[in-house]
């Protein structure tokens, strides 16, 4: 079914506030989500994929810092979900390249990292240059980064398989982030040794998928909305003769 | 034609925000030209907006389809009605109901067959249906069955309705919802957003109930018509314009206000910034005069509004009590440079919240081209951001300096935390509950920002003790609950009118002020409570009509003059339009 990009951003919401997720978590959610499925990368799938996860974690699992300097942090997420232990993690990111020009933030642990993409965007919209860098697995190893140019609202993406496979096996669960006051961190390919670009998204890509979604309103799945539908009315209060007298109404509508 | 230029407004001194956003005054708010319905009817004229009936296929009793066109420089749009039989069990204002007698969508471009097909199947559903992409508004309106039945037997038997009708209610049909951005798979508002039409907020809503309205005349004639072919007369036209459309709403409006904060506070400066405006002019003879004719005519326009609601009734005839002495002393005062400065100060020291209010709307009509270019800065771009490398100390300084409304609040006290505000599971309905005597507290919607505030400013002054260094991102790690509601005291202490400033958990909080706080900025008159937290009201009542401004009128300060409608003299005959069932 199609549905509208306030329609999706609303029913997340509440999907996340069912799920237990706090006020401010559940909105930065709902828009990660949305900003992703109205690029048409993937956001609702992304949810999915890491839905019972989400519905699993503890919320008080939240993210931790493990080190930090004037211009470098490194957190441990706990295995939760970047849904809901990212969004501090960037500001911290974002508050030391302010003060510092250039910021190195490295969040160990989280998973769900392709949705990290819309909060990215939100910074960017601040005036911030971002780049996100992730390993995905390892067979194939896959590589992708992200990059937002500052007050953009689309980022340019790059998806890779990488030959030289590693001999250490630690798990690629992490995020490496670096933010520039002043500097464009675009990714651009270069490298002397052997890759295979998957995918390539620019910018104007993907304004063009926006600008569809618009118009045409955003398909979903509708086993995935109907799951999301009912997290949501976890937060619904059942009704009573009472609760019907909370809203008000007169007892009659003739006039 | 050539829009109108504007001279560059300046920023004299604004109301303080104390005294702006209490939410009693707020909610004595009357209609103004920076109304939304105000600005539309201008919007159209000034534009040479057409609108053409392109098919009405309805039956003897007025039941079956309507479409109509609007053309304007940049696009073309169509309301398409759908009018069916209601059964009495089914009536319900409430937003529970799932039936009603009309509802109807407008649609961005032409409605092809297949468009029309589905709107048929879902339009009529509302929120049951899934709506295609292209309808920008969708809303649905309950005839008002006693002036229905009425009109029709009068205009049947080649009489006019008595106007004193209108006076008690207003309009043909209320609507109980007027969806828009996005809703039900409706398009997104952001479609909107560089569509010179419709960017302004409420506007294609706006334009969906002036539809409406033009419908319900031509509905009612028809079915006049049917009924005795020989004898039916049109609706006068006097009568006409003074048919507006009513709207029913309840708490669903609140929680609007609370969650657009930006929003509220463009509409309540622009507002603000007109008011200062007109105060800082220096008035002539005629600017003289001209406010007592509307002062006047305000006079009788809320005399002539009848409502059971005693406490409205109260300060309906309160304001109306008051208003002699003001024109007595607008004629008595000696014309100096500052006398609407003087009239406010007078004002504020004699007058009640209501009375200020209105005179406040009529120093602001005085001025269209100082206000008007408000208009278009009553849009915001909405997000509430983070400023995560502030210091702690300057957070909590903008605290308690922008929010001491909040922190002046004891929330121990059982008065304090009253009300609860939730959702029922039946069609999500907002609704409010006793604390601790109802169930649901646990699903409380965080609408009560004075107690967030109030909480975060506790536990941030706790952390500071320890951390006098510390960021508010250092804060917000080790608490990171208060993300919310720290963005958002930090994104509107940059401006002062978004937070209304009241505990709305109190005992004694009046829903009904903030119902008419965002009815006031659409346009609404005629404000008729039904209980503490649902209120009818009227739209249009007066504006022009469809066929005035298809003949693209030249005097464009006339056709925008129709605030604060009066009940035409009684009249029974005389006025008869052409023929009824023409093309309108």
């Amino acid at each position: 079914m199609k549905v509208s990009h306030n329609e999706l951003q609303g029913l997340c919401r509440k999907a996340f506030l069912g799920m237990g997720f706090e006020e401010g978590d559940a909105a930065d959610a709902a828009d990660m989500v949305a900003w992703m499925q109205c690029l048409d990368l993937g956001g609702l799938a992304a949810l999915s994929r890491g839905l019972d996860y989400l519905l699993a974690e503890s919320s008080d699992a939240l993210p931790s810092v493990l080190y930090q300097d004037g211009d470098l942090a490194v957190l441990d997420g706990h295995g939760c979900s970047v849904l809901r232990s990212s969004s501090l993690a960037l500001e911290l990111g974002f508050a030391k390249a302010r003060a510092r020009g250039l910021a190195v933030i490295k969040i160990r642990h989280c998973h769900n990292r392709q949705l990290i993409m819309g909060y990215l965007a939100r910074l960017a919209g601040r005036g911030m240059n971002v780049t996100a860098f992730w390993r995905n697995a390892h067979e194939p190893l896959t590589e992708q980064v992200v990059g937002f140019r500052a007050n953009h609202t689309v980022p340019e993406i790059r998806i890779y398989t990488v030959a030289d496979v590693p001999e250490e096996n630690e798990p690629n669960d992490g995020i490496t982030l670096v933010m520039a006051n002043h500097v464009d961190l675009l990714p651009a390919m270069r490298s002397n040794y052997r890759y295979d670009l998957l995918a390539r998204h620019e910018e104007s890509d993907l304004l063009a998928c926006r600008d569809r979604a618009y118009l045409e309103g955003i398909e979903v799945d509708d086993t995935l909305w109907e799951r999301l539908k009912a997290l949501a009315t976890r937060m619904l209060v059942e009704a009573t003769d009472d609760s019907r007298q909370g809203a008000g109404a007169g007892t009659h509508d003739n006039d | 034609m050539t829009e109108l230029r504007h001279p560059t407004i300046d920023s004299p001194a604004l109301r303080p925000a104390a005294t702006v956003m209490d939410l009693e005054r707020l909610g004595s708010l009357h209609a103004s030209r920076l109304s939304f319905v105000r600005s539309l009817v201008r919007q159209m004229a000034r534009q040479r907006w057409q609108i053409s009936r392109v098919r009405f296929d309805l039956d003897a009793q007025g039941y079956g389809v309507a479409i109509y066109r609007l053309q304007t420089p940049h696009g073309r749009y169509h309301g398409v009605i759908f009018s069916q039989y209601l059964d009495a069990a089914r009536r319900s204002d409430r937003v529970i109901a799932d039936a009603w007698d009309v509802t109807f969508g407008v649609v961005e471009g032409d409605v092809d067959e297949a468009l029309l097909e589905q709107m048929a199947r879902n339009v009529p559903l509302q929120e049951a249906g899934r709506q295609h992409p292209r309808v920008l508004v969708l809303s649905r309106a309950n005839r008002s069955l006693r002036n229905f039945a009425q009109f029709v037997e009068a205009l049947s038997a080649g009489a006019q309705p008595d106007p004193a009708w209108l006076t008690r209610v207003g309009y043909l049909y209320r609507t109980t919802a007027v969806y828009g951005n996005g809703k039900f798979g409706i398009a997104d508002f952001m479609r909107l957003r560089d569509n010179p039409d419709f960017r302004r907020p409420f506007s294609a809503q706006m334009l969906a109930v002036y539809l409406l309205r033009h419908f319900s005349i031509d509905q009612v004639e028809h079915i006049a018509h049917c009924r005795a072919p020989e004898a039916a007369v049109p609706l006068a036209r006097e009568l006409s314009r003074y048919l507006g459309i009513g709207n029913s709403t309840g708490l669903g409006m609140a929680p609007f206000l609370i969650n657009h904060p930006q929003l509220i506070q463009q509409w309540v400066y622009c507002r603000e910034r007109a008011l200062a405006l007109a105060l800082s002019q220096r008035p002539e003879e005629a600017d003289r005069r001209r406010l007592i004719v509307l002062t006047r005519r305000a006079m009788t326009h809320l005399a002539q509004t009848l409502t059971e609601d005693a406490e409205q009734s109260a300060r309906n005839a309160a304001t109306v009590a008051a208003l002699p002495a003001v024109i007595a002393w607008l004629e008595e005062m000696p014309l100096e440079a500052d006398l609407w400065r003087q009239l406010a100060d007078w004002s504020a020291s004699s007058l009640s919240l209501e009375a200020q209010e209105l005179i406040n709307t009529l120093l602001i009509e005085l001025y269209p081209l100082l206000v008007d270019p408000l208009e278009d800065e009553m849009g915001a771009e909405e997000s509430l951001e983070l400023t995560p490398d502030m210091p702690l100390v300057r957070l909590r300084q903008l605290i308690e300096t922008h929010f001491d409304w909040a922190l002046a609040e004891d929330f121990t006290s059982p008065e304090a935390r009253y009300w609860f505000w939730y959702r029922s599971v039946e069609k999500e309905e907002p609704r409010l509950g006793v604390r601790g005597v109802e169930p649901g507290a646990d699903k409380e919607l965080a609408l009560a920002i004075a107690p967030l505030v109030s909480e975060a400013h506790e536990a941030l002054c706790a952390f500071l003790a320890d951390n006098p260094r510390a960021l508010v991102v250092d804060f917000l790690i080790a608490r990171p609950r208060y993300k919310a509601i720290v963005r958002r005291t930090q994104t509107m202490a940059q401006t002062p009118y978004g937070e209304i400033r009241a505990n709305l958990w109190h005992r004694d909080m009046k829903p009904m002020y903030l119902l008419r706080t965002k009815l006031s900025f659409f346009g609404a008159s005629r404000f008729d409570p039904k209980s503490d937290r649902w209120v009818r009201i009227t739209l249009f009542q007066g504006a022009p009509l469809v066929d005035e401004l298809n003949a693209e009128p030249h005097d464009l300060a006339a056709f925008d003059d129709w605030s604060f409608p009066l009940e035409p003299a009684g009249r029974q005959s005389e006025g008869h339009r052409e023929a009824v069932g023409g093309e309108r």
